[in-house]
């Protein structure tokens, strides 16, 4: 399961990141935002992470571009180890990997134009000269399908959806390999979303690219992940192709969030496992659960589950999923 | 909206840059300044002080009364159409000189600020961009030492030891003027350096210069700039009480505080030789501050 | 149609302008709401639409000064809102309307305790007649509390807003807004800035607590899942006006407005299938906006007709309304 593949451009392994908050009666106290994540990505694949706040997802996100510094585990990118913070990595590895914000308000200077912002990639990454900048930029804004007036339009003046084509352009501009997209789409509407979404699979092909697509709205990871793994309070419940994802969801929590998502027609409804109702706040990453941290809210829990941590296992080749219930199959199997 | 063919190489000369371009946006500024009936009043006030100031020598009645003169005959005049502020103890036009001493005034507020902030508000950037480390320590902690000392005292101290003139009295304001950007630049810095399009600058390789100064000053310079205009009239006001303690300007070019001073002791007879020149100075400090708010409302960011 | 008895919010040809640098932003062009007693409602639109503008218009929070409202009416129970005088307004926003906040952070009074945010609204709901008792207020606080299903409501009295979660932060403010008997609710995008579980926890509660008591509820949402879920009547609205309204199974089974159509195709759907390329263009600028129909720019089947008046409202089955020239042949 795990191989080194040369097809596979980023490898995670047993990555933890745990946050320092303070200090308890027991000693000092840590969120485990990310605890013990093992997962691939493919070349030009887009892999789809799922969950709610608190699950980790943004945090495996900003540890794999190098905001944070893993506490423990490996992550390897083309074979290199990128495990560090940013400002140790090297320029190249920096230009290979490439993040889109959520929030596009804030991840573009309001005090710059588009011209500078989309400025700075070329600056660091090229070796072209100042004066073909202006030409590659309107080739990238056309990319984006935004006009070139708009290199000299700044942050606040433009909408939502167009501020998130410029942060895309900005990532597109030094020819990266892996996009990491921290749910790009949240903070904006259903018309201006489909745009956007079609524009990155298009530029997907077109660049060969491979994206990390995070999002909580399952809908639409279905129509743009290829693989989707779910997780929950710094673990991975599941990995499983898109459409097995959907018509085959193992874990109850899986099972779970898909039974709650809002559809909009009869065809949809009647895919949906039984409902489940989630009971209760989201636990907090500190106080983690001894034994599988989702036991509390499981509806299916056996005695073992608020023991033991259940290991990942392999169900089916490609669909991956860490729950007792499952663990006594495999042994059935043998 | 696709136009995909329309752009060749000919694109760099065929795009034409937009007027406002220098970001100077005379006409949505003033729309957002003159939301505020007082803060163009302060404008007017201001205008009218920097420009009488600057004309000085050709608008007032009697501009050689703002040198050496004297004329014991028009000593002690009530105001009237030819004193339109009445005359003082060596009777002198105290309209006239009240204008000149507006000179003196602005010329040090100006150089006060041109020399006191860019130090301060980039010692306030360093210090903001590396907090908590020993750097930020230390300027903050200098900083703090400084503000701990009462303004005018400090200035006092400094112009008594030097030579008393409009230069030391300068020095001594400016030494003690810079810290308050520091502090307001820090605060400004300090949280716009976790904004994610700093975070996006550092991820692409940005260096530290770039950082600095291209990223998180041009975010933390509106209070600054709103902050100058209100300390205008604010170091004019030390400036006087400088002067009314008689370390400043040395008779006879007119300073505020010292007319104000020397026309004390004729109180209340002759109450237009003290009572002017404070109002004077009262409306200086009003007009800036009106006007502050204004620059404020002007340089707010909002969705445009 | 129903009978004219039980309309409890009737707003009519509502045009709202926002005065800024070059002119008049002309957000809201002719925008036709109604509300009946104890009825869901729901608005969806795209950001930018006028939904909140024209809340603000109903409840008279827009911003003194910089707007305008140069025609429309708004009917609450037979009165026009925009005639009333302050005392009036004052009762229709402590007594009979409450509005709940997109972001429940900047909703709440971070120097307060929740207790006396909820006691605050309690108590200016009262009439003049019956002043309430600092115990009574207590005890309403608590029982508001409990009915949003937030735990140890006694100690969640004296504590501060940053003390808790978004998702609680938010169920504090559907607290004070069913304190008192509501006649409407309005939710302005509720839990939209939370995850999207807790906010499905928070449109059930909503759900739940409207049921229960009665009360009408506009909810503003672009999430049309959600509209079709929990409202028993939709109005799409694009660009300050109103471009479909109908029952959810009519809307999602046969939209009419090549709008409401654009919008439904651009939603990810479970079955896969991947997602239509949404619409074509962007919000018109308000500041010149387009002459005749708001969304003839966007629209493939623009004819000359759509240049001339802006469409209005019309009836082409039982009770679904439409706001197209080309569908009503």
């Amino acid at each position: 399961m795990e191989q080194a593949t040369n097809n596979e451009i980023l490898k995670i392994e047993k990555l933890k990141k745990y946050f320092h908050i303070g200090k308890g009666k027991k000693g000092p106290i840590y969120v485990h935002a990310v605890d013990g994540i093992t997962l691939n990505i493919k070349h030009g694949e887009t892999l789809g992470l799922v969950g709610e706040s608190g699950s980790g997802k943004s945090t495996i996100a900003y540890t794999v571009v190098g905001m944070y510094r893993p506490t423990s585990g490996q992550i390897m990118f083309k074979g290199k180890n990128i495990g560090i913070e940013a400002s140790k990595r090297s320029l190249s590895s920096k230009k290979e990997i490439q993040i889109v914000f959520q929030d596009p308000g804030s991840s573009l200077n309001p005090r710059q134009t588009i011209e500078q912002i989309l400025a700075l990639p070329f600056r660091i990454h090229t070796q072209m000269p100042k004066r073909q900048f202006r030409e590659k930029m309107v080739e990238l804004l056309e990319k984006v399908e935004l006009s070139p007036d708009y290199l000299y339009k700044s942050p606040p003046s433009i909408g939502g959806g167009e501020k998130q084509m410029v942060a895309i352009a900005r990532a597109m501009a030094p020819n990266p390999s892996l996009i990491i997209l921290d749910e790009p789409t949240s903070a904006l509407d259903v018309s201006v979303q489909a745009k956007i979404i079609n524009k990155l699979i298009d530029l997907q092909k077109e660049m060969n690219l491979t994206y990390l697509f995070i999002t909580h709205d399952l809908s639409l990871m279905r129509n743009v992940a290829n693989r989707i793994s779910i997780m929950y309070l710094g673990k991975i419940c599941e990995v499983a192709e898109s459409v097995t994802f959907f018509e085959k969801p193992l874990h109850p929590y899986t099972q779970m969030l898909i039974s709650s998502v809002p559809v909009i027609t009869e065809e949809e409804e009647n895919l949906k496992p039984q409902k489940v109702i989630s009971i209760g706040e989201i636990p907090s990453p500190v106080n983690i659960p001894t034994g599988c941290s989702f036991h509390l809210r499981c509806p299916y829990k056996i005695p073992i589950c608020s023991k033991v941590d259940p290991e990942m296992i392999e169900f089916s080749p490609g669909h991956i999923v860490r729950c007792h219930l499952f663990a006594k199959l495999e042994t059935k199997k043998e | 909206m696709r136009n995909s063919n329309q752009y060749n190489n000919s694109i760099t000369i065929s795009l034409e840059r937009p007027k406002s371009i220098f970001r100077l946006n005379l006409g949505k500024n003033w729309f957002k300044f003159s939301r505020n009936t007082l803060s163009t009043i302060g404008l007017v006030i201001v205008v009218v002080i920097i420009v009488s100031a600057i004309l000085a020598p050709w608008i007032t009645p009697y501009p050689e009364h703002a040198g050496p003169f004297v004329d014991f005959d028009n000593t002690g005049q009530s105001p009237s159409l030819q004193h339109l502020c009445g005359t003082d103890n060596i009777g002198r036009d105290i309209f006239s000189r009240i204008i000149f001493a507006f000179r003196g005034a602005l010329i040090m507020a100006v150089l006060v600020l041109a020399i006191a902030v860019p130090p301060g508000v980039l010692l306030g950037l360093i210090a903001g961009y590396l907090q908590n480390t020993w750097i930020d320590t230390v300027i903050m902690r200098i900083t703090d030492i400084f503000l701990s000392v009462p303004p005018l005292i400090l200035a006092l101290a400094i112009a008594a030891m030097l030579k008393p003139t409009l230069m030391n009295a300068m020095i001594a304001v400016t030494v003690m003027w810079w810290p308050w950007y520091t502090r307001l630049v820090y605060g400004m810095a300090s949280s716009v350096r976790n904004e994610y399009f700093v975070i996006a600058a550092d991820l692409m390789g940005a260096g530290k210069f770039h950082i600095l100064f291209r990223e998180i000053l041009p975010n933390c310079l509106s209070p600054v700039f709103t902050k100058m205009a209100l300390d205008v009239g604010w170091v004019i006001l030390i400036g006087a009480s400088l002067s009314f303690v008689g370390l400043g300007e040395q008779p006879p070019i007119p300073a505020l505080g010292q007319m104000v001073s020397d026309g004390a002791r004729y109180m209340p007879t002759f109450w237009w030789m003290t009572i002017f020149p404070a109002l004077a100075i009262v409306l200086t400090i009003l007009g800036f501050n009106l006007m502050g708010d204004g620059i404020r409302d002007m340089l707010e960011t909002g969705v445009e | 149609m129903k009978t004219e008895e039980n309309i409890l919010l009737n707003i009519k040809d509502l045009h709202v302008w926002y005065r800024v640098y070059g002119g008049y932003l002309k957000v809201l062009n002719g925008v036709h709401l109604m509300v009946r007693e104890g009825e869901r409602v729901g608005l969806v639109g795209e950001a930018g639409c006028g939904k909140t503008t024209t809340m603000k218009s109903i409840l008279q929070i827009l911003p003194p000064g910089d707007f305008h409202i140069p025609r429309g009416q708004i009917f609450y129970k037979g009165q026009d809102v925009l005639k009333m005088n302050f005392k009036e307004i004052q009762s229709l926003r402590s007594r009979e309307i409450a509005m709940i906040f997109q972001d429940p952070t900047t909703a709440l009074n971070p120097v307060f305790t929740i207790g006396s945010q909820i006691g605050a609204v309690i108590k200016y709901s009262a009439t003049f007649e019956e002043s309430v008792h600092k115990e009574k207020i207590k005890t309403q606080s608590i029982k508001a509390l409990k009915e949003v299903y937030l735990p140890d409501p006694e100690r969640m009295c004296i504590n501060y807003p940053f003390q808790l979660s978004g998702g609680m932060r938010q169920r504090v403010c559907i607290a004070m807004a069913i304190s008192s008997p509501r006649n409407l609710l309005i939710a302005d995008e509720p839990g939209t800035s939370l995850d999207v579980t807790i906010q499905d926890q928070i449109h059930r509660l909503l759900n739940e607590l409207v049921e229960k008591r009665n009360t009408a509820i506009i909810l503003i949402t672009h999430s049309l899942g959600v509209a079709r879920e929990m409202t028993d009547r939709i109005y799409v609205m694009y660009a300050g006006t109103i471009v479909e309204t109908t029952t959810p199974e009519v809307l999602f089974k046969n939209p009419v407005h090549p709008y409401t159509k654009g919008l439904l195709a651009s939603v990810p759907k479970i079955s896969g299938g991947g997602i239509a390329k949404g619409i074509p263009g962007k919000l018109p600028s308000y500041l010149n906006p387009p002459s005749g129909c708001r969304f003839r720019l966007r629209c493939e089947q623009e004819s000359p007709i759509c240049l001339e008046e802006p469409p209005q409202l019309f009836e082409i089955e039982k009770d679904h309304l439409v706001a197209c020239y080309l569908t009503q042949r």
